[in-house]
This record gives structure tokens, sequence and C-alpha cells, in this order.
């Protein structure tokens, strides 16, 4: 019995082109990028200088730089701070309607599978300052076009608006599957005991869907620290850099201006508010509610 | 009458949000039929009175979508067909074979892969593509997403895996099949409605993937479908009613494919999320 699935170089065989894989696009650029964010390398040349912690210091101190993490932190803000409520209030509501159930849930997923590139230049269509949605909307109320994407002080909440209409029907339906996996029996004796629509929501429904709404703040902060396609396709990071992200600032300084030394300095530095915004999280918020059980 | 209100008001709210999901699309479904700008800006909401399918055959052409829309397909399919080969024979190996030592550490590697933010590992990425001399060819593409398509796999594989009874095994053994018997004529077969969902899933990653797709390539022929349409946007700003034209193409393939499989997709898509 156990010969046969012991069997050490079958193992080696079946396991060796995933770790191989693994090792190449996970491992060896996590180590190749802190290598090469302590140099000064143009990524062509034969060797990288050694300059310790220069690039660091430089984008630290460098404006254009806390202007794109500021970019990466409204996003976050959007999303817990407008998005969750959003999404736990649509979730309450698909939960408790008896008919369309299903076409809601299909309904508001659909954006979460499309391409963001294509849903950039779908909604930049939206933005059009002169025949898009959104201007002849305002025009039947009487308002002047507005530049959305051109105008530094809507080019931001326009992506974010974007970035808000893609990904709140995927958070919908996670929340959604959790409303409903809560034993009905719960939400009926406390019907049975005079609480109000209202009061089951807030004293029932949402203590225990404390985990999810964690998962998905955690999942838009991940998303957030990542966020790069859609302001490269609607804005690429302009008017002036307002919409600049980190992950567009990486690709703008490294790829376009051959700065390769500088723009691995910045991807660590993105690992690295990753993994100090995760773990604050984590023990601040996520410690408190811990597993529930009905 | 108060209970009807309160009965209808949930869903006018839940209607007031489809029509914002549902909207856009239609918008650009009217604007790719009608005869130019002038006209979307004459009548922005409704349906055109006379309508211009020029634009599908112009968008098809002068956006040359048949080339994005072949690249992409077989990339996508290619990607995600070569990750699950892959992640199912390390999912066998280290659930069902006997080196259990090995097996968690090795599980537990695969697992920190999920929790690295793939898109900071852009440039060394690209620069090991360089490297291997496949840049600006379609390798370039599928050899990262095969490898950023394997640490999901592994662990929605594994995981089913792992649910199989081990009495399987004990009577193939019996039976007098070898390892690699009990894995592709036993544990493969019944491990594919994961597979599917495992498929689903990488396969609409790497369709719609696009930061590598847009720095990795620079030959117009080799380009995917989301770079394709961003760079006929660029070129064709002006015409709006051929761009929303493009857009039709490059969104039907998905909702079709949505469609016919939107409890697949949706099980597939969250699940991939919530073990993330």
């Amino acid at each position: 019995m156990n010969k046969a699935l012991k069997n050490p170089m079958l193992y080696i065989v079946l396991i060796l082109p995933c770790l191989i894989l693994f090792g190449m696009f996970f491992l060896y650029p996590i180590f190749s990028a802190i290598r090469y964010s302590f140099t000064s390398w143009n990524g062509v040349s034969a060797t990288p200088k050694f300059i310790g912690l220069d690039n660091f210091t430089k984008a630290l101190t460098e404006e254009r730089f806390w202007l794109a993490a500021r970019n990466n932190g409204f996003f976050i803000l959007f999303s817990v701070g407008i998005q969750v409520p959003l999404i736990i209030f649509f979730s309450l509501l698909i939960a408790n309607v008896k008919k369309l159930k299903g076409l809601y849930k299909t309904a508001v997923f659909l954006p979460s599978i499309m391409s963001t590139a294509v849903i950039g230049i779908l909604w930049g269509f939206i933005y059009e300052p002169n025949i898009g949605l959104l201007n002849s909307i305002l025009k039947v109320f009487g308002i002047e076009p507005l530049y959305w994407l051109a105008d530094e002080k809507y080019a931001m909440i326009s992506i974010l608006l974007t970035n808000a209409w893609q990904w709140t029907g995927f958070y919908i339906v996670m929340v959604l599957a959790a409303i409903l996996s809560i034993p009905r029996e719960l939400d009926e004796a406390a019907a049975i005991d005079g609480a109000s629509g209202m009061q089951r929501a807030f004293s029932i429904t949402l203590p225990l869907i404390k985990p999810i709404i964690s998962v998905v703040i955690m999942l838009s902060i991940a998303g957030a620290m990542k966020a790069a396609d859609i302001v490269i396709v609607m804005t690429k990071g302009g008017p002036a850099g307002s919409t600049d992200v980190m992950a567009t600032y990486m690709i703008k300084y490294a790829i376009t201006n051959f700065k390769y030394g500088y723009g691995n300095a910045i991807a660590v530095l993105i690992f690295i508010f990753t993994l100090i915004l995760t773990a604050l999280y984590q023990l601040l918020v996520a410690r408190r509610s811990e597993r529930i059980e009905y | 009458m108060s209970r009807l209100i309160k009965k209808l008001l949930p869903h006018i709210v839940l209607m007031a949000y489809l029509l914002v999901i549902l909207f856009p699309f239609l918008f650009v479904i009217f604007s790719s039929v009608k005869k130019d700008n002038n006209s979307i800006a004459l009548n922005p909401f409704g349906i055109p009175k006379t309508f211009e399918f020029g634009n599908y055959v112009e968008a098809w052409v002068n956006a040359k979508i048949s080339t994005y829309f072949f690249n992409s397909m077989y990339i996508s399919i290619l990607s995600a067909v070569v990750s699950i080969l892959i992640a199912s024979m390390f999912a066998f190996a280290i659930t069902r074979m006997r080196h259990h030592k090995i097996s968690a550490i090795l599980g537990a590697v695969i697992l920190v892969g999920m929790l690295i933010p793939n898109n900071a590992l852009m440039l060394p990425i690209y620069l090991l593509v360089k490297k291997l001399g496949i840049l600006n060819t379609h390798k370039a593409l599928i050899i990262p997403y095969i490898a950023n398509a394997l640490p999901f796999s592994v662990i929605i594989l594994s995981a089913f895996m792992k649910s199989l009874p081990s009495e399987i095994e004990e009577a193939a053994v019996m039976d007098g099949l070898n390892a690699q018997g009990i894995f592709a004529r036993i544990i493969i077969p019944l491990t594919v409605p994961a597979m599917v969902t495992v498929f689903i899933v990488n396969f609409l990653g790497n369709w719609n993937e696009f930061l590598l797709a847009n720095y990795f390539l620079s030959d117009d022929a080799k380009r995917t479908l989301p770079v394709g349409m961003v760079q006929f946007r660029d070129q064709y700003q002006m015409n709006y009613a051929q761009m929303s034209a493009g857009i039709v193409y490059s969104v039907v393939p998905v909702i079709v494919l949505y469609a016919i499989l939107q409890e697949k997709i949706i099980e597939g898509v969250t699940a991939g999320s919530v073990k993330g």
C-alpha cells in the first residue's frame, strides 16, 4: 500500500514544475526587487551601482511619491468608508426580498468579471465632456459640462467612482452568501419576539456577518494597494500626476524613464506599506471579531 | 397600502442600482449603432432612428479585433490549462502521496504566494522575461500567467483532493494500480468539478489581464484584446460610435460565458478571493 504512494522519484517529478515556476515568478522577483532597490541602475548596463538607502530616502522625500501614496489612501478610504456601507445595505436588501433575488445577484456581479481596461474605456466615454453620458444628464438639469478626467479637481473621484462601479457588486455577492447562510430560525425567533426588520438587521445579521465584512475590508486594502490598470487606462496618472498611484509611479520611473533601481525601491515600499496596513488592521480590528458559531 | 409600499420599496431601490449598473452598457450599445459623434450628442439616451451597423464592420477591420480576439483566446486558454495540469500534479503529490512532512511545508510555501501583491513584482518579472529572451513573444505572457495562477489553483485543487476518501487508493492499490495510474485514472477524473471552477477563474484572469500584456509586448499583431482596445481608443478617440462597437465586441464573449456559467463563475471567483 504505502510503497506505491511513496515512490520518491514520482513525487519529485510531480512537484518540480510547480516549484520551478513558483521560484522563478514569486521568490526570485522578491529577492531581485530587494537587491536592485539598493542600486542605481538603468536596467540595461552591465553593472548596477550600489548606493545603499539612497533610493528610499529619495522616494520618501519626493512629493510626487507621497501624492501617489495619498491616492492609494483615497482608494482605501473610498472603499471602506463609502463602498462597505453600501455593500452591507444592498446585500441586506437583496437577502430580504422574495422575488427577483437571482436577477439582482446576477446583474450586480456582472461588471466584476469584465476587463478593467475595457471598463476604463467605457467610463472614459461616459465622462467625455461633450457627448458623454454624465454631462448629457447634467445638461438636462442645466449644468455646464464638467471636464471629469481632465480637471484635477474631479479626476481622482471619477476613477474612484468607476472602480466602485466595477467592484461593489462583487462584494455584495460575497456578503449576500454569508447572510443567506445564517440559519433562518435566528431571524424568525427574533421576529416572533417582536423585533422590527431594522432591529433584526442591526442586532442579528450584522454581528453575524462581521467576519466576512472583515474579509471585504482586507480585500479592499489589498486591491487598493495594487490598483494600476484603471489609472493607466483612464488618465495615465494625469492631469499633472494628480491621479498617479504607487504602482503607476513605479512603472513610470522604471520602464518609461529607465530608473530600474528606483522603481524597485518603490516596489519594496508598496510591499512594506501593504504589510503594515494588513498587520495594523489584523491587530486593531479583526482580532476582536473572532470566529462565530451559530 | 403601507404594506404594499413596504414590499415595493426595496425593489425600487434595487432597480435603481441595476439601472446604474446596466445603463452604461445600454448607452454603449445605442451609441454603437449611431452615425457619428454628432448624432450621439443630439440624442444621447435613446435608440437611434436609423441603425448604422457599419460601425461594427469598420471596428472589426480598423481595430483588428479579430487578431486581438484570437490572441487573447489562445493565450488565456493555453495558460489556464497548463496551470491546472501543473497544479493538479502538485496537489496530488502533497495531498495523496506519503511524504507528509515535506508536503506540509510545500503547501505552506505555495500559500504565501497568494499573499504577494503581484503588481509590485512586475519589474523583476520584466527583467526575467527579458533575460529569457522571450520579451515581445506570446511566451512572455503565457509563462507568467501560468505561474501567477498556480497558488490559487493549488489551494482549490488540493482542498478538493484532500476531501476524497482514502479508501479509493487502497482499493486501487489492491487491484495493482501504481501511483501514476491512481493519479491519471482515479484522482484526475474525480477532480474535474473543481478543475472547471479553477479553469474559469484562471481564464477570466488571463482574458482581462492588462499590465503585463501592455508592457511585455510591442508588436501590434501580438497584442491581446484589452491592450488592443486601449490602443484603438487612443487612435480613434474622435469616433465614439466606432469605439462603442469595439467595446461591444470585447464585452460580448464574457457576457455569453457568464450567461451560461454564472453559478460556477460566481462560486469560483468569490471562493478565490476568500481563500486569498
